[in-house]
């Protein structure tokens, strides 16, 4: 008895001891964190955690490759660059701590529509220039612009139209969708119904549609509900891991073989590696950037650095945050300065050879305009992923909205 | 009850709080704001937990119910001091609704039933699009003017939002600390310890709780009230039972058997929170310079700051049983024996 309740009363102790450890060592670490800043500071926002992680880590690769690129040309007017990468799951006070704590002179990121959305209202007071690389809603170039947001990737009202322009040409009349149950989903529905029916007379869309909760494992009940839909062809917005489980569990039901699926997404490298020989022939797929188009020195380049440093073809994120990255510090090398105005004036109607092809920053709602890339997956024996064959490349231009449609007043 | 050294403690604190807008950076000043807006919260949270001897799981749903109609009216321009009244009395009245049904139980039971519930405001909040923006939440609230007819009080930067929330934070602990501490209070903290000797004195429990959760709504409304406009959007994630575990392990780390235990808990999660975020590069830069460790370490940057913050809490919460404040006062009583426990 007495030598159990002793060794209690020492474990007890030793935790409290452990504890009061804990406690000092971090207030000895804190004194450390204030360095004097002799770098032009880029923060970086992306999901780096949880399901989509993927996409994030992608993006890392792609800065980091332009990162050394900048630093071995000489940096920004004359100063080293350093990236800070970051979580973007909690935008706001992440974004504020690079601002205001770390002095990051730009920001550039952003993965998710919701957290691009919350950003670019509250970026104003920050007053620095926020470049998205990635989130696709249109109101981040639309009713919720402002002067200090730019995004050189294309948009989701893009790549729907060109979607949209691809099924015209083919002689679907019925439609159904599945997305995820969210805006970016919803949206995707509404943007391509627009879009195709100005483009083809007398087309329906169903009332019977699926819109799976974001991150869902079971598609069971979805897959059911389009087979019954009595489309003729499938609009899919789903992305990520939700497009690969959907995917999955679609070829068991064999519905690729009934209906042809549009899958807005589908040609991202993530969905593609991982899916393998599970990713049906001859569908439909979109994409933000496809490695193999377009056939220029810039690209090439790119593709083989990167494929050297990564061991992996870049994916549409890693393409977007490499230019994003390239087109800040060309802006700032230009303007010669790392104030924030006179690079918002440099970056504004920019025009810029990107691996992705030509794009230009438009004036109007600071919106890149670029080519967009769609194609049939198709099987072949040099790669172990589907590749596209044949390729199509709708016009930056056709796809656009107008400065009018897009609600944006700058 | 309140003897003099407490006093002069309080008096310091609310002057130093005062002050500190002089001295720190912006954004030090938006963790302190963050701060007592989550404090507030936890606060909330233990007047269920620490003296009622409930444990809400589900305590997010009236911050976010508070984030959310005040956002919302910001949104359609209505005065912010209205806005914030409206996200406080919204939170009274769904708290009293589901409070009703929720005190019915106690124990595991209690806890399950407000997830649920919780859980069904959080299916609202995303699924009611025309309202609540669904995902994407209410972006862009931004209250500039406090809007009291007549009077014109600025709240551009944030210093100003840091001092509205200061008085109105300070004023709710008062109030809270009035509540705790009355013949009420006493009779919550007696329900937690025996609930059938309160029945045999002839005292509705289930009414004292009832009343309790309505409290406990109202302050968590109003945390959320003031949360929205400072984060400048209400997305549904504050809603989620994610969030709601929140306030439990501020309360926990703080001690739930103090009134300002949950305040202590909140300053050192959040400060924790914020320490490792923005220190967690310069320890891959290290561990990259020692031997064995790969370069591209620095290069990447890995984002384990949840892994470590999990590490730092359990020794945390295992040595500080019953709470760190507990511990800091039995080291008080070390050097002043004399002084009785409060």
């Amino acid at each position: 008895m007495y030598r159990s309740k002793q060794f209690w009363g020492s474990r007890r102790t030793f935790l409290q001891q452990l504890g009061w450890a804990t406690m000092g060592f971090l207030i000895a670490c804190n004194s450390n964190n204030t360095q004097d800043k002799q770098s032009v500071r880029v923060g970086a926002m992306y999901l780096l955690t949880g399901g989509f992680a993927t996409y994030g880590e992608f993006a890392r690769d792609g800065i980091n490759l332009a990162l050394a690129e900048i630093n071995q040309a000489g940096g920004i007017n004359g100063k080293p660059l350093e990236v800070i990468f970051e979580d973007e799951s909690d935008p706001m006070q992440t974004a504020r701590r690079l601002v205001l704590q770390e002095k990051v002179d730009f920001l550039l990121g952003i993965d998710s529509s919701g957290n691009g959305e919350a950003l670019v209202a509250a970026i104003p007071e920050l007053e620095k220039i926020l470049m998205v690389t990635h989130a696709a809603s249109p109101k981040v170039t639309g009713e919720l612009c402002n002067r200090f947001v730019f995004r050189c990737s294309i948009n989701s009202p893009q790549n729907s139209a060109a979607g949209a322009e691809i099924a015209a040409t083919e002689g679907y009349q019925k439609w159904t969708t599945i997305g995820p149950d969210y805006a970016f989903g919803r949206q995707s529905w509404e943007l391509f119904q627009q879009a195709l029916q100005e483009r083809k007379e007398g087309v329906k869309f169903l009332a019977k549609t699926a819109f799976p909760k974001l991150g869902a494992q079971d598609y069971n009940s979805f897959i059911t509900t389009l087979q019954d839909s009595g489309a003729e062809a499938i609009w899919c917005s789903l992305w990520g891991n939700d497009l690969i489980n959907f995917v999955r569990q679609a070829n068991s039901f064999g519905l690729f073989k009934q209906f042809p699926v549009y899958m807005e997404l589908g040609a991202a490298m993530e969905v593609l590696t991982a899916l393998g020989e599970q990713m049906p022939i001859g569908q439909w797929v979109g994409t933000r950037y496809w490695w193999q188009t377009p056939d220029t020195e810039v690209n090439r380049n790119f593709v083989a650095q990167f494929r050297q440093q990564y061991q992996s073809y870049p994916s549409y994120n890693a393409q977007n945050a490499y230019v994003g990255l390239k087109l800040l510090a060309l802006a700032a090398n230009t303007a010669g300065t790392m104030e924030t105005t006179a690079v918002i004036e440099a970056l504004e109607g920019l025009e810029y050879e990107a691996p992705m092809g030509k794009l230009v920053l438009r004036q109007s709602d600071h919106q890149a305009i670029a080519n967009v890339t769609w194609g049939k997956t198709a099987a072949s024996p040099d790669y172990n992923f589907r590749i596209l064959e044949p390729i199509v490349v709708v016009e930056g231009d056709s796809i656009t909205r107008s400065p009018q449609a897009t609600g944006c007043k700058l | 009850m309140f003897d003099r050294l407490h006093w002069i403690i309080i008096t310091i604190s609310i002057a130093g709080l005062f002050l500190l807008p002089v001295i720190l950076a912006p954004f030090d000043l938006l963790l302190l704001t963050e701060i007592l807006l989550m404090g507030l919260f936890a606060l909330s949270f233990n007047l269920l937990f620490g003296y009622t001897g409930l444990l809400s799981f589900g305590h997010a749903a009236y911050f976010a119910t508070g984030a959310y109609v005040c956002g919302y009216l910001v949104k359609h321009s209505v005065p912010f001091f209205l806005a914030i009244l409206a996200g406080v009395i919204a939170a009274l009245v769904l708290a009293a609704g589901l409070g009703y049904l929720s005190v019915r139980l106690d124990r595991i039971y209690f806890a399950m039933l407000t997830l649920a519930f919780s859980m069904m405001v959080y299916t609202i909040i995303f699924q009611w699009r025309d309202v609540t923006g669904g995902s994407d939440g209410i972006t862009g609230i931004f209250a500039t003017d406090l809007g009291i007819p007549g009077i014109s009080i600025k709240l551009q930067g944030f210093s100003a939002y840091y001092y509205l929330t200061l008085i109105l934070v300070a004023i709710a602990i008062y109030l809270l600390w009035r509540i705790t501490h009355s013949p009420f209070g006493e009779l919550l903290q007696a329900s937690r310890e025996n609930y059938q000797r309160l029945l045999f004195l002839g005292i509705d429990v289930r009414q004292l709780r009832w009343i309790a959760f309505i409290l406990a709504g109202g302050f968590a409304g109003l945390a959320g009230a003031l949360w929205s406009p400072f984060q400048r959007v209400a997305n549904p994630e504050i809603a989620h039972w994610t969030f709601s575990a929140t306030p439990v392990l501020m309360t926990v780390l703080g001690g739930y058997g103090r009134f300002a235990g949950p305040l202590v808990g909140a300053t050192l999660f959040i400060g924790l929170e914020h320490w490792l975020q923005s220190n967690q590069r310069y320890f891959w830069q290290w561990l990259a310079s020692l031997p064995l460790f790969p370069d591209t370490l620095v290069e990447r940057q890995l984002n384990l700051w949840h892994l470590f913050l999990g590490l730092l809490l359990i020794p945390l919460i295992l040595s500080f049983q019953g709470g760190l404040l507990a511990s800091i006062e039995k080291i008080g009583k070390y050097f002043f024996p004399q002084r009785s426990q409060s």
